[in-house]
């Protein structure tokens, strides 16, 4: 078992998404870093708020589905043609085209689990425990509240940052700590 | 719960994708409300119903394992029957879901979300009905591992170039990536189960489901696109899917089995009975959820268009069939279209086919057709019965008499193939009404951001002076 280390961050909630993004944006400029929104649906520009780089979902899922169409043709070739040939008719061994179907499914499916599981990667999922889920208002973030969380690195003035926020638009700001992830 | 009072009731009136008066608290309520209601009576009684049927699941399914599938009606020459009918039939069924989902969010047509969620319920659930009959119809379903490639003992490998092998990677695909889609789709609205939970119970256990979901924007940014990447792999999918079960049929040399519009056609048919499915089911379910703020007279409409198009395209296929036996002038196609299937000993189910299936979608090329209720529920369990009657014939008048006289047969379905037809319609309420009452029905976290994005619109709209888009016209996108 590694040490627990603990980290606390500051939460604010704001009314509506525009403030939400506005908000994100500024804070970013002003320097602060690991900064992350919560909120019940995308964000329009919230990506862009973050300064997140392109995801890298799409060539997970490409990988997935190259690796699923090599697994499904070699499968067939060496099954039916080699280690297994079966004479059907007279037609030939190695029946390109008959591979066909099986390949794209395989593909497909190969595809859907790369992006899956990718998703459930990128985004450390499953996570049951989140220091955030320590505040009760912070339960609005899946229905109906838009926050913003800001590691807030420990010995430094909180209240700063919360007067910060607060001059922005916040509605509510408090201050959760836990174990980091 | 909110009301749709102050909205015009007038069927005619085009009506809006989400009602104005929302907010993201307002929704939640509403979309939520029917999964922390207690059930009531009405839904007793149906799981009474849906449940009894699938206890004649249990007995079908129990005595045919005990005695053989000889129990089934299938005799020689109509080896499959009642199971291969009633899977192509789910099976088709199922496709309107990841139709919905997948194809309609490709084109960003935003009426979709509503219906999203439960279409691909009904998808999941009508392939899992679809899967149990070729599994039975193996006979031997505790071997029914031997179809897939697995290092046997027997030293044997699957027959790669067989369309029943095709089938069986299709379909559990289709039900794999089905499920993923879903599940992807639901953990937003699962989080905020959790999170509008009232007792500790059900925050555990939806918050379980939820992964840990919290919004994250650092999530949401691979989760939109994640989620767009999956519901463009559905989009070939669901084509593929039901024209590799065509091949099953069109790969052989049966009359009335080998013909090359089979895979547009089958696919055209699932589409078309899958639509009536969603319509036969949305129509009470949205009622009595409390839904009309989000599964407007506008979704229903557009579905009608869909099942219009995709019945002419089904009536195009039959023409086509018919056409393509005349213009052969091969003999034994020529019978099985012009003489069997019309006058022989399933004329009856023949004309009723044509009776659903081409005469009555186009009672939807009038709105007030389109937008009746009571028209519309009626006119999708017509289309429903349609279908399964076509996919009777098809299967059925070839097999029986294909061509050589002296080995014609009869087929007649017996009570075990009753109880199981009947059985997965149980399965698939069951499913349906327990969905119904532990997930959402609507996709809420997208709703929320159609209803964020139509204020936009409008607002626009507004500050630009145009009036095309005005408060009374949130329709963008719906055309």
């Amino acid at each position: 078992m590694e040490a627990k280390v603990l980290d606390s961050w500051v939460l604010a909630e704001f009314a509506t998404p525009e403030a939400l993004v506005s908000a994100t944006q500024q804070m970013r400029e002003k320097g602060f870093q690991g900064m992350d929104t919560y909120s019940p649906y995308p964000l329009h520009g919230g990506s862009e708020a973050l300064g997140l780089p392109p995801s890298r979902m799409p060539f997970i899922a490409l990988g997935g589905g190259l690796t699923g169409m090599v697994t499904a043709l070699t499968m067939q070739t060496w099954m039916n043609t080699i280690d297994y040939p079966l004479n059907v008719g007279g037609r030939p061994l190695l029946s390109l085209p008959a591979w066909v179907p099986i390949t794209f499914e395989l593909s497909v499916l190969f595809a859907a689990f790369g992006i899956f599981f990718g998703l459930l990667g990128l985004s450390k999922l499953p996570q049951p425990y989140h220091p955030a889920f320590e505040s009760e208002e912070f339960r609005s973030a899946s229905t109906h509240g838009y926050w913003l969380s800001i590691p807030h690195p420990t010995g430094t003035d909180a209240a700063d940052v919360k007067n910060q926020l607060t001059a922005l638009g916040a509605t509510h700001v408090t201050m959760v700590s836990g174990e980091n992830e | 719960m909110a009301e749709t009072a102050h909205l015009p009731l007038d069927p005619l009136e085009p009506r809006d994708l989400v009602a104005p008066h929302h907010d993201d608290k307002s929704l939640n309520e509403t979309l939520l409300d029917h999964v922390w209601r207690k059930p009531g009576k009405g839904w007793f009684m149906l799981l009474g119903i849906t449940s009894a049927a699938l206890g004649l699941l249990v007995v079908g399914v129990t005595y045919t394992l005990a005695r053989g599938i000889g129990v089934w009606g299938n005799n020689q020459p109509v080896g499959w029957a009642f199971d291969i009918i009633n899977f192509v039939w789910w099976v088709g069924i199922g496709h309107a879901g990841t139709l919905i989902s997948a194809i309609l969010l490709l084109f960003q047509q935003k009426w979709r979300t509503s219906i999203n969620r439960f279409a691909e319920a009904m998808t999941l659930f009508a392939v899992m009905c679809a899967g149990l009959f070729p599994l039975l119809h193996t006979g031997r379903p505790w071997f029914a591992f031997w179809l897939f490639p697995y290092p046997s003992t027997l030293g044997a490998w699957a027959q790669f170039r067989s369309p029943l092998v095709w089938d069986v990677f299709a379909i559990s695909t289709y039900l794999t990536v089905s499920a993923l889609f879903w599940y992807v789709g639901l953990i937003p609205d699962l989080a905020a189960l959790r999170d509008s939970s009232k007792g500790k119970l059900q925050r555990t256990i939806y918050g379980l489901f939820a992964l840990g979901w919290r919004g994250s924007g650092r999530h949401w940014h691979n989760y939109k696109i994640g989620y767009l990447l999956l519901a463009g792999l559905s989009t070939p999918l669901v084509v593929s899917v039901h024209t590799i079960v065509s091949f099953d049929f069109a790969v052989s040399q049966i009359p009335g089995w080998h013909a090359t519009i089979f895979p547009p056609y089958f696919v055209a048919g699932a589409v078309f009975s899958g639509f009536a499915m969603v319509i036969t089911l949305i129509v009470p379910a949205r009622k009595y959820l409390g839904l009309r703020d989000v599964i407007t007279d506008r979704h229903l409409e557009n579905m009608n268009k869909v099942i219009l198009a995709t019945g002419l395209l089904v009536s195009y296929g039959y023409l086509m069939e018919h056409f393509i036996a005349w213009y052969s002038m091969n003999q034994y196609e020529f019978w099985t279209f012009y003489v069997n299937r019309a006058t022989g000993p399933y004329a009856g189910v023949y004309w009723l086919m044509i009776t659903c299936n081409v005469v009555t979608p186009n009672i939807f090329w009038f709105k007030k057709a389109r937008t009746s209720i009571p028209i519309m529920w009626v006119a999708s369990i017509a289309v429903n019965i349609g279908m399964w009657c076509e996919r009777f014939i098809i299967i059925v008048t070839s097999l029986s008499q294909d061509f050589l006289p002296s080995s014609w047969d009869i087929y007649t379905p017996t009570w075990v193939d009753w109880c199981i037809y009947i059985g997965t319609l149980g399965l698939f309420g069951t499913l349906f009404l327990l969905f119904l009452k532990f997930v959402p029905a609507v996709a809420v976290s997208e709703v929320k951001e159609l209803q964020l994005e139509l204020k936009h619109a409008a607002h626009a709209a507004h500050g630009h002076g145009a009036d095309t888009a005005g408060a009374g016209s949130l329709t963008h996108g719906a055309h």
